[in-house]
């Protein structure tokens, strides 16, 4: 079940931004990215590196900056 | 003068639109009520059969589009991009039936009056609800209007979670897309569901075989 494979890895559900936030890893996945990839590819994204200093959005439409920022500002 | 938000510029055009709503709301609740009076002619008791309407408030469809993106924000540096006649059910129209058996036919008959109108395939899923959104010609160019045919039980079960959760605390919306409770609704559905089906197949077998 994806929940479960989001819940192990230690994402928590942002019912604001409607996103599953891990914090540590700098990862959110949006629910649309979710709903639209098969459990192997969301395990396939909770487990690739990502580069510790920024964020890493796992969107079907990628953020524009200015979003991008208002993000990032508002997770952390 | 600072400059004006995206959401600003979105409560203007809500006012602006407000007057196209509300004709579509009206027209559209009227030819519903009309072409579902044959329907609602042959109801037998315990059938019911309810239209109701309603016009999304301001900050309402203000939410609706901002979820409608993915990110939940607007990009201010585009503002171009967001205009409220992008959400296809400005002015609604619900029409409430019970027990389910009875929706197919509704849609039938609506179909036939309503042949351009599209249907809505995520509102769609697990066989819920029919819902089409389109224009009224007679009505508005800008606006556009939608339809929704639901089992009673399940419409209800909506208002009551609308009305208990998310009036008070719209904020709240998101936590319905979450894949924990969208689980959890869908068991609730499939509850409703079953005990509507039970009740139909109990009602008819009385009516066919009386004592």
């Amino acid at each position: 079940m994806k929940q479960d494979l989001l819940k192990q890895a230690g994402y928590a559900y942002n019912f604001n931004r409607m996103l599953y936030v891990n914090r540590q890893a700098k990862k959110a996945f949006s629910v649309e990215f979710i709903d639209d990839n098969d459990e192997n590819e969301l395990e396939r994204h909770i487990r690739e590196d990502g580069d510790r200093g920024e964020w890493r959005f796992y969107f079907n439409s990628p953020p524009s900056e200015s979003v991008r920022r208002e993000l990032e500002r508002t997770l952390g | 003068m600072a400059d004006r938000t995206i959401e600003d510029l979105l409560r203007e055009e809500y006012f602006d639109l407000l007057p196209d709503i509300r004709r579509v709301v009206q027209e559209l609740e009227a030819e519903i009520r009309y072409y579902t009076l044959s329907t609602s002619r042959s109801l037998k008791s315990p059938e019911r059969l309810e239209v109701t309407s309603r016009i999304k408030e301001c900050e309402s469809a203000l939410d609706a589009l901002r979820r409608h993106q993915e990110s939940r924000a607007f990009d201010t540096d585009r503002p171009e991009l967001y205009t409220l006649s992008a959400l296809p059910d400005l002015a609604g129209v619900r029409i409430l039936a019970f027990p389910r058996g009875r929706l197919s036919e509704i849609d039938q008959a609506l179909r036939e009056h309503f042949p351009s109108w599209k249907s809505d395939p995520v509102r769609d899923e697990n066989d819920l609800m029919f819902s089409y959104y389109g224009y009224c010609a007679e009505a508005s160019d800008k606006v556009q209007g939608e339809y929704q045919i639901v089992s009673m039980l399940t419409g209800l079960f909506w208002q009551v979670e609308h009305s208990a959760i998310y009036k008070p605390d719209p904020k709240l919306k998101g936590i319905a897309q979450s894949l924990e409770m969208r689980k959890r609704t869908a068991e609730v559905y499939g509850a409703l569901q079953r005990f509507e089906q039970e009740f139909e197949r109990l009602v008819l077998g009385e009516r066919d075989f009386p004592s």
